[in-house]
Parts: structure tokens; sequence; C-alpha cells
């Protein structure tokens, strides 16, 4: 009886030659199934006696009270009945979690925050991120203890928004630069430069009314609709704390 | 491909490039544009192992990167490129361990990733043919190259000469 064709000597050395190889592209390939999860989780391990303390959580939160009550008298100017008839979404019902950013990349190929609170503290994928001033993204993936947040301005986030003086709708696009990309939905929304952005008050996605940013410069002439440029009221680069919405 | 355990340096070494990617040190960039660490690390692992680690090698990372990035344009196929290139160039003639050659070389590798992931996010995102993300998107090809390549001519001198002792 001879060795079977597939136990030969020399396939034998050859499989005992690359099977750690093997299970290295197996265990990566679920590092990018899982969006990082390992890779994410040993970053946030390993950084975090260097994560931000609490005397700048002390200062976002005063920065938070300033944006709650930018955001009350927007709210007043909102129909309340016509809400409760439509039966929207409320703020109040969503919780709120604090996260340290362990991680940011504002301005390169991917603009995202990396975050120190992740799945078993409640956070989910499209939940809204908000930073002292207003909307900051939408968070993306999310490992046991870290997630990760699609900033505004980075390329293919999408988030429906509206201009309070005019109430006319748009979608915030975001094309890579600081001043992500305001294209309105009415041929005429009589905007000008100064107005102030905020989310939709019909918004589901996204906490409704939150301030956004003001709006930079304006293309009238742009086809199909007007175009604007917004300047965000929250900057990314300067955040070391962030409040996560969950639903 | 050599065992595991004999490229202990290469794969610990490997193992810090996503984490430096996460970490991003904002003074170690050029107009907020940090390096492309994923090309510092490779053009020495290929130019010292081969093409066929060298292919290995880049798609290895590029599982990783796309893994710890938001994901819709990917780095696997170009990764794989320059691994084979490098590891082609590294097996024929005269050792490249100059430091105008991998400063040259980490620029081109720098510039290619950016541009594949520049065309990807081209064609994925409908949005994208405003001007204002064809500025952006030359401005981050540019000044990643120009950093990358600054610091090649150290980091990939460094590594280097580290494999080429152990080996």
């Amino acid at each position: 009886m001879g060795v079977p064709s597939w136990a030969s000597p020399f396939r034998l050395r050859y499989w005992r030659r690359i099977w750690p190889w093997v299970l290295l592209s197996v265990g990566l390939a679920f590092v990018r199934l899982s969006k990082g999860a390992g890779f994410s989780d040993a970053y946030a391990f390993l950084s975090r006696p260097f994560w931000p303390g609490p005397a700048q959580r002390e200062w976002i939160q005063k920065g938070m009270q300033l944006e709650q009550q930018a955001r009350i008298r927007l709210l007043e100017e909102d129909n309340k009945r016509l809400r409760e008839i439509l039966s929207l979404d409320r703020s109040s019902k969503a919780g709120v979690v604090s996260a340290a950013v362990i991680s940011r990349t504002p301005n390169g190929w991917w603009q995202q925050l990396e975050l120190g609170k992740g799945q078993i503290n409640g956070i989910a994928p499209g939940n809204a991120v908000l930073g002292p001033g207003g909307l900051l993204g939408t968070i993306k993936s999310v490992t046991p203890t870290t997630s990760r947040v699609r900033l505004l301005t980075a390329p293919g986030s999408r988030v429906g928004i509206w201009l309070p003086r005019t109430k006319r709708h748009g979608i915030l696009i975001g094309v890579g630069t600081n001043r992500p990309l305001l294209r309105f939905l009415d041929k005429n929304p009589q905007a000008r430069e100064g107005d102030v952005v905020s989310t939709s008050p019909a918004s589901t996605l996204v906490p409704p009314n939150v301030p956004v940013g003001v709006i930079q410069s304006l293309e009238n002439q742009a086809v199909p609709a007007p175009q604007a440029n917004v300047q965000l009221i929250a900057a990314p680069e300067a955040i070391d704390w962030v409040q996560v919405q969950t639903r | 491909m050599s065992r595991i355990h004999q490229r202990a340096i290469c794969v610990s070494s490997g193992l810090a490039v996503p984490l430096l990617t996460l970490l991003a040190p904002n003074w170690l960039s050029l107009s907020g544009i940090g390096p492309c660490w994923v090309v510092l690390w490779l053009l020495p692992c290929a130019l010292e192992e081969g093409p066929l680690s060298g292919i290995f090698s880049g798609f290895c990372q590029g599982l990783i990167l796309d893994g710890v990035t938001l994901g819709g344009p990917t780095h696997i196929p170009i990764l794989i490129l320059l691994g084979f290139w490098w590891g082609r160039l590294g097996r024929r003639g005269i050792p490249i361990d100059g430091s105008l050659n991998l400063g040259l070389l980490s620029w081109i590798g720098s510039v290619l990733v950016g541009l594949s992931l520049w065309i990807q996010t081209w064609i994925l995102e409908s949005e994208s043919s405003a001007h204002s993300f064809q500025v952006w998107g030359l401005h981050t090809v540019l000044a990643q190259g120009i950093i990358t390549g600054l610091m090649a001519p150290i980091a990939c001198s460094w590594l280097l000469l580290r494999w080429r002792k152990r080996s």
C-alpha cells in the first residue's frame, strides 16, 4: 500500500509551511468583515491612558449648554401641534452617551472619528454624533468597545437639512473639504450668505432642529437647483468629547 | 514565503501600520494630511522578501486597512500591485537602499494609492463630480505623497536595515 497522493511528503511539507499564512489571511479577513474588530479594540485599550481628561469634558458640557439654548430657540419656532399630529420622534426620547474621541482623521482620505465607546454602551450604526455647536456626523460601524463616525465632510455623507429662516429643505453632501455642499430641493430657496442651517424638524434619522452650520457662499445658477457651501459649527479637529444620540 | 516565526519583525511591524493609521499624529502631517504608513512598511518588506511576499503583504495590509476605515473604496488592488512591483525590483540587480531611491519609490507608491482611492470615490459617489471634490482629491494626493516621500529615507532605511540584519 502506497502513501495517498494528498499526503505525499512534499505536499505535507508544503502545507506545514503555508498553514500559518493561511491562518493569518483568514484572521485578517475576519478583521475586514467585522470592520476592524480587534484592531480598533486593541487601539482603544492601548491608547486609554492618553484619552482626554475630565477638564475638557466640562468645557464641552458648557459648550453643549450654549448649543442647547440655541436649540430651544429653534424649537420654539416649531409648530408643536403639527409635530404631535405627525407623530414625529422627539429628541427627548433618545438617550445620550458621552464618548471620548480616541482617533481622528478629519482631513485625509478617510474623514472619520474613532470613539472610545461602542456596542456595549448602546451605540449602533446610524446614531447621530453631536459636538459642541452642532451635528458632527453619524455612526458608521461599531465594535464592542469602539465606534466609527463618518463626518459630515466625508465623501458619501448625506444628511437632510433645512433653513429655519425660509423653511426650505436641502441635502448636505460631504465632498472631502471642510465645507460640505448644500444642495437645495427648491429652485428658489430664498437663502442668503450667513443663514443658519439645521437638521430638519421632521427628521427621524438624526435629531430634529440641531444646528449644523452657516452658509458661506451661494451658487444660485447651479443646475438643477441652487447650491451652497456650508461652514460647519462643530469643528472635528478640536473636539475631544462628543455625545452620541442613541435611539 | 518563509515560515511565519522567521519573519517575526516583518509581521509585528506590519501590525503597527493600522495602529499608526488610527493614531494619525497631528505633528507628523502636512496641511493636515499624514503619511501613507502602509507604503512606508510595504516598500522595504517587498524589496527584501520578493514579489510573492510583496503580493501577500499588500493583500493582508489591504484587508486590515479596509477594516479600520470607513469603507467604500478599497486598498487591496493597489497594494497588491505595489507589493508585486517592488518585490520584482528588489530581486533585480543592485539592492535599492539609497535615500533618493526609497523616497522616490515611496512617493510614487503614495501617489498611486491616493489616485486609486480618489478614482474609486469618484466612481462610487455620484455627487463627487463637484469642483471642490476634485480640488480636495488633488490636494490630498500631493500632500500625502510629499510627507510620505520625506519620511521614507528614515523609516524605510531603518526597516531595511533591521530586516537585513535579521536575515
